[in-house]
Formats: C-alpha cells, sequence, structure tokens
C-alpha cells in the first residue's frame, strides 16, 4: 500500500515535472505558430497587392499610351526627359526594427511631393505630418471647447491647403518636361503611377515582413532538426 | 513590443528604375526621378539595344548606392539578370520584380517568391519533422 502510494507521488511528482517540461513547449510551439501564420498572413498580402499593381500599371499605360496619341509620339517620350541636375520630389524614408540579426525588417514610408530642393522640411512632408497629426490628435480634441477646436480645425484646413497647392506645383513641375499644355490622359497617368508608387511601397514593407517571418520560421525548423 | 529599436537609416531615399520606356516615364511622371550632380539618372530605360551588360551593370550600381532604398525591376529584365536578381539577398535596397506591358506578373519567376516556396514543399517539411 505505502509502495503504491509512493508509486502513486512519485508518478504525480514525474507528472508536474512533465507538465512544467511541457508548458515551455508548448510556448514554444504557439509562437512558431504565430511566426507561422505571420508569414502566410504577409505572402497573402504581398501575391494580392501584386495583383491590384498590375490593374493599377495597365491603366497608367493605357493612360499613357492615350496621351502619346492626343499629343503626338515626339511630344511623349524619354528623349524629352530631364537629364540637369535634379533632386527626386517623391522619396522614401527607411527604417529599421533591430529586433535581432536573422529579422532585419525594414520599414518604407513614402514621402510624395516634397520639395525638390534637398535638406529642408517640404510642404510635401508637412502635409503628411499634419495629417498624422490630425489622427493622433482627434481624440484629444473631443475634450477641448468648441471654440479651441473651430480654430485648430481653421489652422489645419488652412495648413493643408497650402499642402494642396506646394504638391499641385510640384505634379505641374514634373508634367512641364512634356510640353507647358498637356493632355488630361497624361495627368490622369500621373495620377495611376502615384498610385502604383503608394502600391509599391506598401509591398516593399509586406515582402519585407514576410522575409522576417520566413527567417523566423526557418531557424524555428532548424531549430527543431538540431 | 519592447526592446525593438527603429534605427532610421536614412533620411531620404530614392527608387531607382531599370524597366521599359513607358513604365520609366510613367514614374517619373510621379516625380522619383534624380540626376545627381555627375549627370548619373537612377534609372535605366530598358529597350531592345540594351545590353545584359548595361542592365547588369544598372543592378550592381544601384545595389551598391546607399542613397537608394527601393528598385523596380520589370520581370521580364529581371529574367535576364535572373542569377544576380536571385543572389542578392539584402532587406535594403529591396528588390521589387514588376509586370510590363507585354510580359504580365509570373509568381513563379519572383525571386522572393522562389526563396520561401521551399517551405511549401512536402519533402522539406516531411524531412524537417522526422
Amino acid at each position: 500500500m505505502e509502495e503504491q502510494d509512493s508509486e502513486t507521488q512519485s508518478s504525480g511528482s514525474g507528472g508536474e515535472e512533465e507538465t512544467l517540461k511541457l508548458e515551455p513547449e508548448g510556448l514554444r510551439h504557439d509562437v512558431e505558430d504565430q511566426h507561422v501564420l505571420q508569414f502566410l498572413d504577409s505572402l497573402d498580402g504581398y501575391i494580392t497587392l501584386m495583383d491590384s499593381l498590375s490593374l493599377t500599371l495597365r491603366q497608367g499605360w493605357l493612360e499613357l499610351a492615350s496621351a502619346r496619341h492626343s499629343m503626338g509620339a515626339s511630344r511623349v517620350n524619354s528623349a524629352l526627359l530631364n537629364l540637369k541636375f535634379h533632386s527626386a520630389s517623391t522619396s522614401l524614408q527607411v527604417t529599421r526594427n533591430d529586433v535581432d540579426s536573422e529579422a532585419n525588417e525594414a520599414n518604407f514610408t513614402l514621402c510624395k511631393w516634397a520639395s525638390s530642393n534637398s535638406g529642408h522640411s517640404s510642404a510635401g512632408e508637412k502635409f503628411r505630418e499634419d495629417k498624422l497629426q490630425t489622427k493622433h490628435d482627434s481624440p484629444d480634441l473631443r475634450h477641448r471647447s468648441k471654440s479651441q477646436f473651430s480654430d485648430e480645425t481653421s489652422v489645419q484646413s488652412g495648413a493643408s491647403l497650402v499642402a494642396d497647392d506646394h504638391v499641385q506645383r510640384e505634379r505641374s513641375k514634373s508634367l512641364s518636361v512634356f510640353g507647358t499644355l498637356v493632355s488630361p490622359k497624361l495627368r490622369a497617368a500621373q495620377l495611376s503611377f502615384e498610385t502604383a508608387l503608394e502600391m509599391l511601397v506598401e509591398i516593399a514593407n509586406t515582402r519585407s515582413t514576410m522575409l522576417s517571418a520566413f527567417n523566423r520560421v526557418k531557424k524555428g525548423l532548424e531549430d527543431i532538426k538540431s | 513590443m519592447a526592446g525593438r529599436a527603429q534605427i532610421p537609416t536614412n533620411n531620404s531615399s530614392l527608387i531607382a528604375m531599370i524597366a521599359d520606356e513607358d513604365t520609366v516615364t510613367g514614374f517619373l511622371l510621379a516625380g522619383v526621378g534624380n540626376v545627381d550632380l555627375r549627370r548619373k539618372t537612377n534609372y535605366l530605360i530598358v529597350d531592345s539595344k540594351t545590353t545584359v551588360k548595361a542592365i547588369e551593370d544598372a543592378f550592381k550600381e544601384f545595389t551598391a548606392k546607399e542613397d537608394i532604398a527601393i528598385i523596380l525591376i520589370s520581370q521580364y529584365v529581371a529574367n535576364m539578370i535572373r542569377f544576380l536578381v536571385d543572389s542578392y539577398n539584402k532587406p535594403v535596397p529591396a528588390i521589387l520584380e514588376i509586370p510590363s506591358k507585354d510580359h504580365p506578373y509570373d509568381p513563379s519567376h519572383d525571386s522572393v517568391l522562389s526563396r520561401v516556396k521551399y517551405l511549401f514543399s512536402a519533402e522539406s517539411v516531411a524531412s524537417e519533422r522526422r
């Protein structure tokens, strides 16, 4: 009886030890499942975005072809491209998440129609910052008085108007390479390619997430193997 | 997540392009064109007269530059230098293969998808589980 009790006790304590051993294993499987899900989600997002990009680019090419048809091939071709020194109006900001050496995930942010004068905070970027600031401040604005709210919204709308003007000027500058008067189809093509650019930045971010998750899953599989 | 440091690598980076004329023209309309003081552009227009060597040189030049964050390359052009594209594995600049007018996007040729597809191979998964 005592032996049975001692056996029961030892099996009970062994069972507890096994449970304790299994818990970190269980956590590890949960983390691995999370990485696999992240990988599959980003893979799906990547393929979906590529499909959308194809559609947008096709629209852009069609509009460009229409513009070439209405303006003439000599007015819409690469020979007219500006080869004088100038900086890109649309650029990127890159940040890296340095979690570990394997993950090494990069994050891309598009800065559309910033000033072509480099080194200065431009109205284009400011437009984006104002928009973000509006989003972050909106919960606090609810608690303020109406007069303050109306003052702030008028300031913000003024700032956004200035930014809109700047963006329109930069767009016109870009179009002016093909002449003063351009076909509306060329303007439409410009907007389509801007949209394509936004999608491409999203694709780049999704790609980065996918590769980072893939490296983690691969490492997990190698750990299991070893 | 705690401990995740955001490191800004560059204040302002460029988008480079190796593609056909219409694609490059379109993206230049969107304002990504850059010409430096040495009159070097951040794009290469590929046509029937462009040699594979010129494409390779442009790819190597763009991947070596620190101020380029994304390289857009038409997939049919990437296929001409497939070995070079597939052997590139840095996170920045990111290489994005895009469709062109005459060559739609083919996921089976995409270098990123080729890199990750081995996870879906029954053999590799089965061998890891043994």
